[in-house]
């Protein structure tokens, strides 16, 4: 089986260097007055390019843009649609990170492109292929609220966000995205919506043109939908391998008519994987993968990481690829 | 409800005990002392003076307001899981971590074996007490909340680390209990977000608080409650103090479907907003309050700390809450 490796997502825009500083620095100063959107926009680019010098130097086959520039994970692509205003503060899953809730009073639009310039921006910068990545449509309709409600709301919201992001696949596309990656940890937390969800998918799909479509989970187990999983019209599954001890051995058992993206390093977690229990796993996944390629990958962002930790993390991904492969690390 | 409790500890409170959830905003003269300490500009000592001297700031102030049961504002202390991570054997204080927007936090890593060498808060307790007329909360964050802020790499799973901490911080009670400390809160605001491990919080609290002769409260927010409810109760506290206001109350249908068995400390303005809310309104969620739940239950309370806050704005409200207790006070016959 050949190996790839990806980056998730995201990736940390700071450290605790005063050159990692430079963004939260300049921000802070912003919201005083004292800088500008130029300069807001001039810091956001620097931090991209350490992210993507970061990833090329850690052996990365794969990069992202590190999300450098969005606020949060939800907020970021909504705030950007008409008919949708922003409000407070909510938890992002089970994590210690939060994002400002989309309240949509109409249907959500798409009036412009949402993505495209970071996702050209990122590609221009880098010496390796750029995934684009953003938040699939399910997750952001889970995350916001219908400011009329009613029944049948929680459907238009969705109807809206999948119209709005089918248009964006498809302007990635164009851009020249070899990879478009939807994350919708949220229908681990609804398994029974599979049906819904899976029209989503394929509304997307239509659109990706010569693109790689990516579907990545985390966030929960994904085993129990593993069978309906296979029947999206993805090419490629990213699977969160830290939350279901039993996933490795259900992928050994069936294979996979997709490429896996395979998040057995905790993006979560500072402690770093031990290369021999890794590669035993990925030795157990490989017997039947039912493909020659798979990525190996966090199992989600990394800016739930400090950013030495989350560079560790990415240079471990090396590590255990080399010892995959039986050569020296 | 736990009346009896209090008082046989020697505490006897009027009807809604008016109390604050633990922290305020540090004052400017405070601020300016922890920058110019980051700095190496001023000694560990001069930034001591300038805490006690916020820490009296608000025990008058919280007097002043006619606060029942006073905390000592937290002054010295940064962040809530950090403050105890620094003062436990076993964590290493970990690089940045964003938690919203241009916000982060060193985030700690449990690295070895935690331990309690010594008290923590102690001493603070003591010093605020000093300068006290009234009675006066312990404060501590729990080990639920300081195991899922922190990374874990020393334990193999978010349990026994969590019951580790739960073993040693049961110290850090006895010694507030050892020194006078009646009413201890432990907060635990972390507890409502994962459903699945509130067995492993109870289990946690009952190793902290079982056969210790003190009223307990936990503080609880900015959670799906409805996913913990009624279970909640399970939790060894006689008090729970819960985030009310910002989640438009919705807890108490919770409560009307299933009683609560506990005093509420019932959160009547929201602490993340700039917003001072009105007499009435705050009057108007007490009295809400009060058709769902046994009147002798009911502490009032801000939502959650009011470090975020500006001094001004962290007097208002609490002047708010305040205000409504007295006015329900006044219309209840129990006075």
């Amino acid at each position: 089986m050949e190996l790839a490796l990806c980056n998730h997502s995201s990736y940390p825009r700071i450290g605790d260097d005063p050159e990692h500083q430079l963004l939260r620095r300049t921000i802070a100063q912003y919201d005083k007055g004292e800088k500008t959107d130029d300069a807001v926009r001039a810091a956001q680019e620097r931090m991209t390019e350490l992210a993507l010098a970061e990833q090329t130097e850690a052996g990365l086959d794969l990069v992202t843009d590190g999300q450098i520039r969005w606020s949060d994970p939800i907020s970021h692509l909504a705030g950007k649609l008409s008919g949708v205003q922003l409000n407070g503060l909510l938890r992002f899953f089970d994590t210690n990170f939060y994002f400002r809730q989309p309240v949509v009073e109409g249907r959500p639009e798409r009036t412009e492109p949402l993505l495209v310039e970071e996702f050209k921006f990122a590609q221009e910068k880098s010496a390796r292929p750029v995934k684009a990545v953003m938040t699939g449509p399910y997750t952001l309709a889970r995350f916001s609220v219908a400011g009329n409600g009613g029944p049948g709301s929680f459907e238009k919201t969705l109807e809206g966000y999948t119209t709005a992001l089918a248009a964006e696949v498809a302007a990635l596309a164009a851009a020249g995205a070899k990879v478009i990656q939807i994350e919708e940890p949220a229908l681990l937390k609804h398994l029974d919506d599979f049906p819904r969800f899976e029209q989503c998918v394929s509304a997307l799909a239509m659109n990706k043109d010569a693109s790689q479509l990516a579907l990545a989970l985390y966030f929960g187990d994904p085993a129990p939908l593993y069978d309906q999983l296979q029947t999206l019209a993805v090419d490629i599954l990213g699977l969160d391998f830290t939350c279901s001890p039993g996933l490795a051995d259900r992928v050994a058992s069936s294979g996979s008519a997709r490429t896996l993206m395979l998040g057995l390093l905790d993006g979560r977690n500072t402690r770093l994987e031990d290369p021999d229990a890794t590669t035993r796993l990925l030795e157990k996944i490989g017997r039947n993968a039912g493909s020659n390629r798979a990525y190996l990958s966090p199992s989600c962002g990394l800016e739930y990481l400090p950013r030495d930790r989350a560079r560790q993390k990415l240079r471990q991904l090396a590590v255990i690829r080399n010892t995959f492969l039986g050569s020296p690390s | 409800m736990s009346r009896a409790k209090l008082q046989g500890l020697g505490i006897d409170l009027p009807m809604f005990p008016i109390t604050s959830v633990g922290s305020f905003p540090k004052p400017d003269f405070l601020v300016k002392a922890r920058a110019d300490f980051a700095s190496n500009m001023i000694r560990r000592g001069a930034l001591e003076k300038a805490e006690r001297q916020a820490t009296e700031f608000w025990i008058r102030k919280q007097e002043e307001l006619g606060v029942d049961v006073l905390v000592d504002g937290e002054m010295y202390r940064g962040d809530m899981v950090a403050y105890f991570a620094e003062n436990l054997a076993g964590f290493e204080e970990g690089g940045l971590v964003r938690s919203y927007g241009n916000r982060y936090y060193h985030k700690p890593i449990i690295t070895d074996e935690v331990h309690w060498d010594e008290p923590i808060t102690l001493e603070w307790w003591k010093y605020a007490r000093g300068v006290a007329s009234k009675p006066l909360k312990g404060m501590l964050t729990g080990p639920y909340t300081i195991m899922d802020w922190s990374f874990i790499e020393y334990y193999p799973d978010r349990r026994t680390a969590c019951l580790a901490l739960a073993k040693e911080l049961r110290n850090e009670v006895e010694a507030l209990i050892a020194e006078g400390a009646k009413i201890i809160q432990i907060d635990e605001p972390a507890i409502s977000v994962r459903p699945e491990e509130l067995p492993v919080a109870i289990e946690a609290m009952h190793i902290m608080t079982d056969g210790l002769p003190a009223y307990f409260i936990s503080h609880i927010c900015y959670g799906a409650f409805d996913g913990i409810y009624p279970a909640m109760l399970g939790l060894p506290a006689d008090n729970f103090d819960l985030e009310m206001s910002n989640s438009g109350l919705d807890m108490l249908e919770l409560f009307k479907h299933h009683s609560c068995t506990k005093d509420i400390s019932f959160g009547v303005v929201d602490s993340h907003s700039h917003l001072i809310e009105d007499d009435s309104t705050v009057e108007q969620r007490l009295r809400q309050a009060v058709e769902v739940l046994p009147k002798e239950a009911i502490w009032v309370d801000p939502d959650c700390g009011l470090k975020t806050r500006t001094v001004d704005e962290a007097i208002a409200k609490m002047q708010a809450v305040v205000n409504a207790a007295k006015a329900l006070r006044a219309v209840t016959s129990d006075k």
